[in-house]
């Protein structure tokens, strides 16, 4: 009888990753951390420092604190999306298994989308408390659109990180130490226009860099962001998104022929 | 006679100072083990570094002159002693739970006060280094001015403040006791302390119930003495602040100390505090 591989349906798959990662961050709350409570906090302190800056700032404030959740759950979450199947040992036998291990980390990437988005939603509604008013939005149906693209670049990102962090014992010190760097690099808080020169090139590796440029050229008149402007804004974000998804499939390609020659990746 | 062998007087005594060094010089390879070099190098270089530069800009693109940018730039250099004191002094109790010690500990005849106090000593020199580190940066880079005459006034905040911020870190220690994880709780007090201590704007501007909380927070206190030492205020006004500053790690210890003592107590009738 010829050897059958049983038919796996990968959104399944992906469906399952995702409702695990659910359960575990209800299991493991330390997520709040860099998703929900440190963002409040930065959203808080932004709005207090911005207060009689003029009215868009506050659409500066929630903008940067809620990228700031989402950043934070993406370097976080997302580091930590193959470290726990080592941690766990299943990282064999995922990657053993018929479905692709992308499609496994993929649901887990994405709950790191939502979660960061739920955080932004938090830090929405506390400033608009503090504040007492809604943030002015030049464009909000674009800004919507705009804002889930961001949310993409991240999720680009976030894949990229979890498929180079295995080869690192450095993550967590990446995470830890480089998290303010990411910050400060990819301007969440303020256009990296202002940061002396040099330090531009570095930022633009980055998709968020350029589509969060975007967003605020869109939400705020009166930006002044990257000479280019918002259209070479998108251009660069799809064009850094798209190369950081070919960079992750190279990535996850190379671990999983490197698990299934020696059988082990646990180790490093 | 069994009797004898365990009366309180034949339990061997041990030196407050041996039991302080020994668990200062081991606590490093057990319960602070993961501070490895790389990352205490980059707690106290690079951490105050990037915090200090993001709230600079924030405050810049604000509208803030040269004198809001100095305060930022000092209140976040001070705050980066919350790293080390706080986050990794509270994880040590994750730590004693994790490697299996904390029933061992809990039995121990060992002074309390030497045991807790003999591990938050590196978090303490760990401290003290990132806060000179950070206000090398805040005066290199960021304009904040110190007179020479100022530096042994501001060594002495300093030096109060991150005893202070280690004995929090000791009492939210004692309080992750209790929980399954004092992750949440050593991150939330980190960054409570960017909004309600004073360290980004003054803590008056905050509504009148905030800032009474922030003043609850050894950092707040802290922060005060520092900023009073840089701008050259009298001794007599300075040691106000480190007066209060006293008093808060004062608090703190001795809160930390009741606090591991009731969940001593409770472990030790329940058996089962130190499972998470």
């Amino acid at each position: 009888m010829a050897h059958v591989t049983p038919t796996v349906s990968r959104s399944r798959a992906t469906s399952a990753s995702l409702r695990l990662s659910v359960l575990m961050f209800l299991a493991d709350p330390q997520w709040l951390i860099p998703s929900m409570i440190a963002p409040v906090m930065f959203g808080l302190v932004a709005f207090e420092l911005f207060r009689g800056a003029g009215h868009y700032y506050l659409t500066y404030a929630i903008l940067g604190a809620g990228m700031m959740s989402m950043w934070g759950q993406t370097l976080y979450g997302s580091g930590w999306a193959i470290g726990q199947d080592r941690e766990f040992g299943t990282l064999e036998p995922t990657i053993g298994a018929p479905t692709p291990y992308l499609y496994i980390v993929f649901g887990r990437v994405l709950w790191n989308v939502i979660s960061g988005l739920i955080g932004g939603a938090i830090v929405y509604v506390v400033v608009l408390v503090a504040a007492g008013t809604p943030p002015p939005v030049a464009n909000p149906l674009g800004f919507v659109v705009l804002f889930v693209f961001v949310m993409l670049t991240l999720a680009s990102v976030g894949v990229v990180f979890t498929a180079a962090w295995v080869y690192t014992r450095y993550a967590g010190f990446i995470q830890n130490v480089g998290e303010f760097a990411f910050y400060v690099g990819t301007g969440c808080m303020f256009p990296i226009v202002i940061l002396p020169f040099w330090t531009n090139p570095i930022g633009l590796f980055f998709p968020p860099t350029w589509a969060l440029d975007a967003l605020r050229y869109l939400s705020i008149p009166g930006y002044v962001g990257f000479s280019w402007g918002f259209w070479w804004d998108v251009l660069g974000a799809v064009a850094t998104t798209l190369a950081y998804l070919a960079v992750a499939g190279t990535i996850f390609h190379r671990v999983e022929r490197h698990v299934l020659a020696s059988g082990d990746l646990s180790w490093y | 006679m069994l009797a004898s062998a365990t009366a309180t007087r034949d339990v061997p005594r041990i030196s407050f100072w041996r039991t302080f060094w020994t668990n200062a010089l081991i606590a490093p390879r057990t319960t602070l083990g993961f501070m490895r070099i790389d990352f205490v190098l980059g707690t106290v270089f690079i951490i105050p570094l990037m915090q200090m530069v993001f709230f600079v800009f924030v405050v810049e693109i604000g509208g803030g002159g040269a004198s809001e940018i100095a305060f930022t730039a000092l209140g976040n250099a001070v705050a980066t002693v919350t790293y080390s004191s706080i986050f990794s002094v509270c994880q040590t109790t994750d730590s004693e739970k994790q490697q299996g010690t904390m029933e061992h500990l809990l039995v121990s005849p060992s002074n309390r006060l030497a045991l807790y106090f003999g591990r938050g000593l590196l978090p303490i020199l760990i401290s003290l280094a990132t806060v000179t580190v950070g206000i090398f940066y805040a005066v290199a880079l960021f304009g904040v001015h110190i007179a020479p005459a100022d530096y042994a006034s501001l060594g002495v905040s300093v030096v109060l403040t991150a005893f202070a911020m280690v004995g929090f870190g000791l009492l939210l220690g004692g309080v992750a006791l209790y929980l399954r994880t004092s992750i949440i709780l050593g991150n939330i007090f980190l960054f409570i302390g960017l909004l309600l201590s004073g360290v980004n704007f003054p803590a008056s501007q905050l509504p009148a119930p905030l800032e009474w909380i922030g003043y609850g927070f050894p950092l707040t206190w802290g922060l005060d003495a520092v900023r009073a030492s840089v701008a050259g205020d009298p001794t007599g006004v300075v040691g106000l602040y480190w007066l209060a500053v006293a008093l808060s790690a004062a608090a703190s210890y001795g809160l930390a100390i009741g606090l591991w003592k009731v969940f001593e107590h409770r472990a030790l009738a329940t058996g089962s505090i130190a499972r998470f």
